[in-house]
């Protein structure tokens, strides 16, 4: 007897295009057709793209320059009403003083341009920070995960009472104590985020080892190592991107509080926080701009983050 | 319409009043980005007095939605969109929540699978039942708890007054089982809706949970509506049968004219192995007794360490057989009975404890692990869940490219045709290459399953329960896959199963495994035929086969074993004959001596003293 | 039973804790700091620098300094943890435990009433929201879940502050709240310490006055944190009732024919007992997690204190604040652990 017959007339054959075109469908992005059916998600996507651009090209575009003090001390941004005209002197005549959209700060310097040239501070700490405790993270929580001995033992001991240190305090201290820049801070954050996606990663390798197809490649012939790092690291990395996206807004908020309190990157370095904290002592007198605005940048972004993050977590479910 | 007429009572049955009466019932899951999914499609059944009817279909099929939508009750976020449903006379659809309520479980019981799931997870089940029993009675608390021991005694719990204070997860499947059952008959419902009750049982727990139900219909006069998409159970209890596809009803029939003759294409199908092995008689091809043994493995002995303790899981205790080149060999029994264990061990995915596996004359047991992976290309195994031993990530293409990359030095284009040719052996149309896994149908999973393990030519493949995920047809034409290859390839399997049906029609020899132990070796006729062993003759006359002409309902003795299969972990192992306590032919002997497998005169090996001293005959 | 579990857990949390000091202890010695040059400053000369490293006990070596800090072997003359003393305070002098105890409970009485309120907001909304999930109300819990866990909480006190203190004293010429400025009116007699948590002890001395104004003072920073901490709140709690809804064993209790009354019970049993974990977690995060609201406010708490010691290299002190924040944390989750295995028998002891 032949194989065609044994499937010929079985409902699974009815239609056999059936299957193909599920093929076909996948390979349409997933992302273009939730970017254009969920608001909230399209908005997420949105400020992603956008904090990443402001990180290459914020201090370029930056009308004034961010770190330069202009004459006009404590400005208020002028009225709504006259943005449009104000615009329009922008775009057809090259103004000499161009207008302070969101107003100057005590030393006078222009906000607008500052909040937006912030995100190279900002977004490369956040992005940086989460890329380097996904990474280590990932392949710590593989090893430790997939392989069971004394060491990986004392890694995960290690990554437990890492996460009883309190997070803030301890950026504080590893900031503080290695000196304010952006690479400490980049290192801190890296070191505070990573037993997160340790424990992420180890958790889906403990149920992905127990799969089938990771048994299966054993029984093909593959070695161990080879079983761990192209059958279970592909299979058990999608949490971990997911929580990727919250982690960088985390970051953002972090790299913010530190500045805040003033043990994140020094004046004048235009950074979201920072701008906060120095807006904070004139809030009470009325001068409400100086700290407004990046906070609205702030919130918008991790926020942003938050919901792309949320997306592909319920996808992923 | 042609359902309508289906669904009048049957002949013997015709003069019994209605119970219930189901018409036109839909139900639908609203989804939030697409069109809602209609479930339960028309859904129209009436169920008389004292009538036993199975509906069946595949998994998705909308059956157990339908068995919930005739209480009224849907998961949510789904809702019942059309329909009537009729109990005693009164319309549900027309009673308030509190009148319904009133029904429910007291006038219909429901069993459900996954019992442990399906009980509270932090209320003492004795607390589950009198709340259940208080709903419906006007009881005190005391008197209700009373009456739930009373309750656990009678579904045959031991120990009920300590049981009544357990939790879920504190019980075996089995016994959660029984829970539901007392609390399910504990208002002595007229009907009974019962959703896969068995589904994860052994099969010969399901025998005595069935025969239970069967005899409580017989005795009451209640009816029962018994979901299932096991052939076997429809056969051996069924009065009348439904079978449903993708929602709908598509055959209701009398359980004889079914099996005998099945009207609908989907029916036809689900009897499809069957069916062509009356007509065609589908067959491995006959093994050469004289060659030597490809694989002989000697006291294979595995036992499981437990964390903190000094006890051990012995999942295997000196086993013993051969398997000639071309052979199939059966090898069966239920959870606990080691079977999966053996199978694993053959392929090193376990260490065996002791023990020589043979595998053309080398011992694989003693090789170093490196040495034993350049031998896989020679052995390999198919899993029982096909979409899960496939990487969800890789095509069908990276899966069977994987098996060629490592044991031969095909080039790009080579691989490509022999992927071309696997695909073609097993059955699958080429364009399936840059599929992923879930993307096709459980059937197909499973055939790329196979053609993952034949890539590297190998002449022996364990099939560790290769079809039991799969539904009544699609099993049927894996089963037909494998005695295809077997004979164009000339393979050897170790066909591992609890399904016998399948066993019946793919072995050659079968090994029977009881907590670690072979009780019997012996041709399929030996074995299937004449069982000697008390185990084995259990285990047989337990398993439901798809047989309408011998259906165990019929049968003057039903024969069973009693209580539950132990844990094999030290303390449990009793010190003689393993099956002690249990054992229908049983005498004070057998408790302190163990038993020895011995070969008969008839050229089989039997684990039981009083077979081998002829004091057990027929 | 139960005490073998909580003496198994007790000396689980001692280990971990010898584990964090351990661990504090070499991070801050590993990174690049001078505390000493922090301290007589830049321009001092090296004899001044050598007597104040000798004064600090830096000149030793790191082990010795290990052995006086733990109290261990110890070279120096005062005592170390194992005697339960965290050491002094490099820049003010004073025992560190004395100053913690000070900090500390300002910033427990915060997170506390602020946890408290939050989880009182957060249960039924979560609840209705879970239970009628096509509803407006779900909508705006789903939105305010995603939203308020992901916002800078300094950011929003700021802006609370801003209306509440100088925007409605502009517009309607009364402040709705304090300046913040501190935990109460300077004015006012401070009620004596007697726990330490300021309403608590006016209360206990009688003090009304002292007690409408704390709890004045403590309204804003209060809101805050409620303000954010309720939304990742509301959010677990509506998916843990989600999924109970949806669970085997609610859809079996109905088939039953169980009133709804005795239905709700059994969801709500179930849902719940998983929600107090999240107690312990957003305890043991806001503990070090409310500093910058600590600062706006000025409510002179542990975050205020550890900024302060981190600033100035004051090791002693640093280590004394993590190893206390790490002890309230172990002993939070320890007590919900506890609870929760009385709650749900699949916890075994």
């Amino acid at each position: 007897m032949t194989t065609d017959s044994t499937s010929s007339g079985t409902p699974e054959d009815i239609n056999p295009h059936l299957e193909l075109d599920i093929t076909k469908k996948r390979r349409q992005i997933d992302i273009v057709k939730k970017f254009r059916e969920e608001k909230l998600f399209a908005f997420g996507i949105i400020v992603v793209f956008l904090s990443i651009f402001l990180a290459f090209f914020g201090p370029s575009i930056a009308p004034i320059d961010p770190t330069l003090a202009t004459g006009d001390v404590s400005f208020p941004p002028p009225p709504l009403a006259d943005w449009p005209g104000l615009l329009w002197q922008v775009m057809t005549t090259d103004m000499e003083n161009p207008p302070h959209w969101f107003g100057t700060d005590s030393s006078g310097l222009d906000i607008f341009s500052r909040t937006i040239a912030a995100p190279r501070t900002d977004m490369s700490i956040a992005l940086l920070a989460a890329l380097v405790s996904l990474v280590v993270g990932t392949v710590l929580g593989l090893l430790a995960g997939y392989y069971k001995n004394i060491w990986t033992e004392i890694l995960m001991r290690t990554s437990d009472l890492m996460q009883a240190f309190p997070v803030f305090i301890t950026a504080m201290i590893l900031v503080a104590l290695s000196g304010r820049n952006t690479a400490n801070i980049i290192f801190a954050l890296g070191l505070v985020y990573t037993p997160i996606f340790i424990r992420l990663t180890r958790a889906e390798v403990l149920s992905q080892k127990t799969r089938g197809y990771v048994e299966a490649a054993r029984a093909v012939g593959n070695r161990e190592w080879v079983v761990a790092f192209r059958h279970v690291l592909p299979n058990s990395v999608v949490p971990s991107l997911i929580q990727t996206s919250t982690t960088i807004g985390f970051a953002i908020l972090l790299t913010a509080g530190l500045s805040f309190v003033g043990a994140g990157v020094r004046p004048p370095t235009p950074e979201w926080g920072l701008m906060i904290a120095q807006g904070s002592n004139n809030i009470v007198h009325g001068e409400w701009w100086e700290s407004v605005f990046p906070g609205i940048a702030i919130s918008l972004t991790v926020f942003g983050y938050a919901t792309v993050g949320h997306g592909l977590e319920e996808d992923y479910r | 319409m042609a359902i309508d007429e289906m669904t009048a009572p049957a002949g013997d049955t015709g003069s019994a009043r209605p119970i219930m009466k189901v018409e036109n019932l839909s139900v639908v899951f609203p989804r939030p980005d697409a069109s809602d999914i209609t479930a339960v499609h028309d859904f129209s059944l009436s169920v008389t007095e004292g009538e036993f009817i199975g509906i069946m279909g595949e998994p998705g099929c909308g059956k157990s939605t339908a068995a919930m939508a005739m209480l009224g009750l849907v998961r949510p976020p789904g809702r019942i969109a059309t329909g009537t449903v009729e109990f005693l006379g009164q319309d549900l659809g027309k009673l308030d929540e509190e009148e319904l309520r009133a029904i429910r479980g007291k006038d219909i019981g429901m069993i459900v699978q996954n019992p442990r799931h399906s009980l509270h997870p932090m209320i003492r089940v004795g607390t589950q039942i009198s709340n259940v029993y208080r709903a419906h009675n006007d009881v005190s608390k005391q008197e209700a708890w009373e009456h739930s021991i009373e309750m656990l005694r009678m579904v045959g719990i031991n120990d009920p007054e300590r049981r009544v204070k357990a939790y879920a997860h504190e019980l075996s499947s089995g016994m959660a089982q029984r829970v539901l059952i007392a609390i399910a008959l504990s208002s002595q419902p007229k009907l009974l809706i019962a959703d896969e009750p068995t589904s994860g049982l052994d099969v010969t727990i399901q025998a005595q949970f069935l025969d239970e139900m069967w005899d409580n219909v017989q005795k009451t006069r209640s009816s029962v509506v018994l979901v299932t998409q096991d052939l076997g159970i429809v056969a051996n209890y069924c009065d009348r049968v439904v079978i449903m596809h993708q929602g709908t009803i598509v055959e209701v029939a009398e359980v004889h004219d079914f099996f005998n003759s099945p009207q609908h294409e989907y029916s036809k199908a689900i009897l499809g192995l069957q069916r062509r092995a009356q007509e065609k008689g589908v067959a491995i091809a006959k093994v050469d007794e004289k060659a030597p043994p490809l694989l002989r493995i000697e006291d294979l002995t595995m036992h499981f360490p437990i964390r903190a303790s000094k006890s051990k899981v012995h999942a295997a205790e000196q086993v013993s057989f051969e398997i000639k080149p071309g052979e199939c060999l059966g090898l069966v029994g239920e959870s606990g009975s080691g079977k999966t264990t053996v199978g694993r061990c053959l392929l090193r995915l376990e260490e065996p404890t002791s023990g020589s596996i043979n595998f053309h004359d080398v011992d694989l047991a003693s090789v170093s692990r490196e040495e034993f992976r350049k031998n896989r290309a020679n052995m390999q195994i198919v899993f029982q869940d096909p979409l899960d031993s496939l990487n969800p990530r890789w095509t069908i293409k990276q899966v069977l490219e994987e098996p060629l990359k490592l044991h031969s030095d095909m080039d790009q284009e080579q691989r490509l045709d022999r992927i071309r040719e696997l695909l073609k052996l097993v059955g699958l149309e080429e364009s399936f290459v840059q599929a992923l896994p879930k993307e096709i149908s459980a059937g197909r999973q499973q055939r790329v399953s196979i053609a993952r393990a034949i890539a590297s030519n190998p002449d022996f493949i364990v099939l560790d329960e290769p079809t039991s995920a799969l539904t009544p047809e699609t099993t049927a034409e894996i089963i037909e896959l494998l005695i295809d290859l077997s004979n164009k390839l000339g393979i050897a399997y170790l066909f591992i199963s609890h399904d016998l049906t399948t066993v019946k029609f793919i072995c050659h020899r079968v090994v029977v495994m009881y907590l670690g132990q072979i009780v019997e070796i012996g041709t399929k006729d030996q074995v299937f035929e004449t069982p000697r062993h008390p185990y084995a003759k259990a285990l047989l006359s337990a398993h439901l086969f798809p047989d309408v002409a011998n259906r165990r309902v019929d049968r003057e003795v039903r024969e069973s074993l009693q209580g539950e299969i132990p844990s094999p972990i030290t303390e449990n192992l009793p010190k003689g004959c393993y099956l002690f306590g249990r054992c229908p032919s049983q005498v004070e002997k057998c408790r302190n001596m163990p038993q020895e497998l011995t070969e008969l005169e008839d050229g089989r090996l039997v684990r039981c003293w009083r077979v081998q001293e002829g004091e057990l005959t027929d | 039973m139960i005490w073998r579990f909580v003496v198994r857990r007790v000396l689980i949390a001692i280990l971990q804790l010898v584990g964090i000091s351990l661990v504090v202890f070499f991070l801050i010695r590993l990174l690049p700091a001078d505390p000493v040059a922090r301290l007589v400053g830049f321009n001092a000369t090296q004899v001044a620098y050598d007597q104040a490293e000798a004064a600090l006990g830096l000149n030793k070596s790191v082990i010795q300094q290990l052995g006086d800090y733990l109290g261990i072997m110890s070279t120096a003359k005062y005592d170390g943890i194992a005697q339960g003393y965290l050491g002094d305070s490099w820049v003010t002098g004073s025992p560190i435990s004395e100053e913690i105890g000070r900090f500390l409970p300002v910033t427990l009485e915060l997170i506390t009433y602020s946890l408290l309120i939050a989880f009182l907001i957060a249960v039924p909304v979560g609840i209705t929201s879970a239970m009628r999930p096509d509803g407006v109300g779900a909508k705006i819990t789903f939105f305010w879940g995603l939203f308020a866990g992901s916002q800078p909480e300094f950011w929003w006190g700021l802006m609370f502050v801003f209306f509440f203190f100088t925007w409605w004293w502009e517009q309607f010429g009364f402040f709705l709240a304090p300046a913040p400025l501190g935990r109460i009116n300077p004015m006012l007699i401070e009620p004596a310490v007697i726990t330490g948590f300021i309403l608590v002890d006016s209360i206990l001395s009688l003090n009304f006055e002292a007690f409408v104004d704390a709890a004045w003072h403590l309204m804003l920073p209060v809101f805050t944190l409620v303000f954010i901490v309720s939304g990742p709140i509301i959010k677990m709690i509506r998916q843990n009732m989600v999924r109970v809804l949806r669970s085997d064993f609610i859809l079996y209790a109905r088939s039953c024919g169980l009133p709804s009354r005795s239905v709700s019970l059994y969801a709500l049993r179930a849902a719940m007992a998983p929600a107090m974990t999240l107690i312990g977690i957003f305890y043991g995060f806001l503990l070090g997690g409310a500093v910058p609201i600590e600062v706006i406010f000025a409510l002179g708490g542990l975050g205020e204190y550890s900024i302060r010691s981190i600033l100035s290299f004051d090791y002693p002190a640093i280590q004394g604040t993590v190893l206390i924040i790490a002890m309230v944390s172990l002993l939070v989750y320890l007590t919900i652990d506890i609870l929760h295995a009385f709650l749900d028998p699949r916890i075994t002891f």
